[in-house]
């Protein structure tokens, strides 16, 4: 119980800094002062401080329950990912609920940004979750998908960047997806205000940035575990770091793609990743 | 091969005559996950759409009335019962017929809605989706030949041969067509722009977990 604690406050605060770490990488490269490195931190904590309200328009008490699952879900993933080192195609069920609450916390407020929001979701998880599948890779290679057992066989083989190298490059644009003001967040496009999160107010809306860091803790974490092997606390820290400052770079200086064009590249590099992974393992 | 190194330890086996389910972290998240998600569809009302009409200060509402909600909502759950079934399931052929289900209910879903657009798409969907049945059921039925097993454990110990790789590609196509994966997913978004949040939620859910259980299962088919 207290690993879990400990585990789920890292990853929550690890998360809202990483975030903020980005926003203020992108604002550097974009030439402005941007926002303090700790801002997303206080966002965070701001809102379960505000007074919640609920549209009347809203479907009860989904739309409730919703961003709780969403917590419960990562919460989940912390128990089965850093915790228990369990199953990887777990962890990929709980990104493909993930991706369910992202589409009906959208719909479930009847506005008409939370509906678009939950139409483009619906488009960008039938290339997430392909991308997310590149995982096999790693089965096919490593024979387990037991996280504590793929971390043994990378400390006897080294690294899996190096082996599937392929599939560590195209698991690298699903990081670059989930990162906030990326050229595929496509379900938070600034053209529908906040998306899916436009009518939460509130805890609902602390709620859902709480999910949101964890996720991103929890999405570095995995690369580096299943790509980079057995790394001590400080290489994860480091490592995190540094995948964060990168794809911040790339953020600031790549415009957010049309929907369709997003889900055609992103399922194109699942296509390279998977089959072209599989035909350089047979060679 | 070992399912314990796909999905986690075996806490234990249900069998049901010549089947046999077997309970593992994986599909015991994916079953309860299923299943509350179908409990909030059961038990919540549906938003009401609200936007701005063109050329005046009015608002657009759209809301559902109670007979196509009764009927929505009985879709609903009854798909959300079949995407359980389908996580749960330690058969093959019970597997793609879950999946062929609850490809028929989302079209149900969507179809009691009275937007042209939303129909046509749920039109275009059930199109795909009726062609996807075929390479669904025929993969199930080579690899039953194959192998004369469509016990999943049974054909975790058995090697597979080129029949078993044809027939899972078959199944692989199917799922595709059924779930509304990419380069489906066109025919299936527009379906989602209907009213009735806690009903779409269950087509999105089904689609989302189908993939990611037909990943365990090819795998288990596919190595040795």
């Amino acid at each position: 119980m207290a690993s879990i604690l400990i585990n789920l406050l890292i990853a929550a605060f690890m998360g809202t800094v990483l975030i903020g770490l980005q926003r203020k990488v992108m604002a550097r490269v974009q030439m402005r002062p941007g926002p303090p490195i700790i801002q997303y931190v206080l966002h965070t904590l701001k809102f379960y401080l505000k007074e919640t309200s609920f549209p009347k328009t809203a479907a009860m008490p989904f739309y409730i329950a919703i961003a709780s699952t969403l917590c419960a879900i990562w919460v989940t993933g912390i128990i089965m990912g850093p915790v228990t080192q369990g199953s990887l195609l777990l962890i990929f069920g709980i990104y493909a609920m993930h991706k369910i609450v992202e589409h009906n916390a959208g719909s479930s407020s009847g506005s008409p940004y939370g509906k678009l929001s939950c139409v483009r979701a619906v488009f960008s998880a039938s290339a997430e979750l392909p991308l997310f599948a590149l995982l096999i890779v790693v089965y096919l290679q490593t024979h387990t998908m037991i996280i504590s057992d793929i971390i043994t066989y990378q400390s006897i083989n080294g690294p899996l960047i190096f082996s599937i190298p392929l599939a560590g490059i195209m698991f690298f644009v699903l990081l670059i997806t989930k990162s906030h003001y990326s050229l595929f967040s496509i379900t938070k496009g600034k053209d529908i205000i906040s998306g899916y999160e436009t009518e939460h107010f509130g805890v609902m809306r602390g709620y859902l940035m709480f999910s949101e860091s964890i996720s991103w803790y929890m999405l570095l974490w995995i690369y580096l575990t299943v790509f980079f092997g057995p790394l001590s606390l400080i290489s994860y820290f480091m490592g995190m770091i540094v995948i964060s400052v990168i794809i911040a770079i790339i953020n600031a200086i790549s415009p957010i793609l049309n929907p369709n064009h997003s889900v055609m590249f992103q399922i194109t590099c699942a296509f390279i990743g998977i089959f072209g992974s599989i035909i350089l393992m047979i060679i | 091969m070992d399912i314990a190194a796909l999905s986690g330890e075996i806490f234990g086996f249900i069998p049901l005559g010549d089947i046999m389910l077997y309970i593992t972290p994986f599909s015991l998240f994916m079953f309860a996950g299923a299943l509350i998600f179908t409990f909030l569809i059961a038990i919540s009302k549906t938003e009401t759409q609200v936007e701005a009409e063109f050329g005046s200060l009015e608002d657009n509402r759209i809301s559902i009335d109670l007979k196509e909600f009764k009927i929505r909502r009985f879709l609903a759950i009854i798909c959300g019962l079949a995407t359980s079934g389908a996580m749960i399931t330690g058969d093959l052929f019970n597997f793609t017929l879950f999946v062929t289900l609850i490809g028929i209910l989302n079209i149900g879903i969507v179809s009691a809605v009275k937007i042209i657009d939303v129909l046509d798409s749920a039109f275009q969907y059930g199109l795909i989706a009726m062609i996807s049945s075929m390479p669904l059921f025929s993969g199930a039925a080579l690899i039953l030949g194959a192998t004369g097993t469509l016990s999943i454990l049974n054909l975790a110990q058995i090697q597979p041969n080129p029949m078993v790789y044809f027939g899972s590609a078959l199944i692989l196509i199917g799922l595709l067509g059924e779930s509304g994966v990419a380069p489906f997913y066109a025919t299936k978004a527009e379906m989602f722009r209907t009213p009735g949040s806690p009903f779409i939620l269950i087509i999105h859910l089904s689609s989302l977990l189908i993939i990611t259980r037909a990943i365990e299962i090819l795998l288990i088919i596919n190595t040795f």
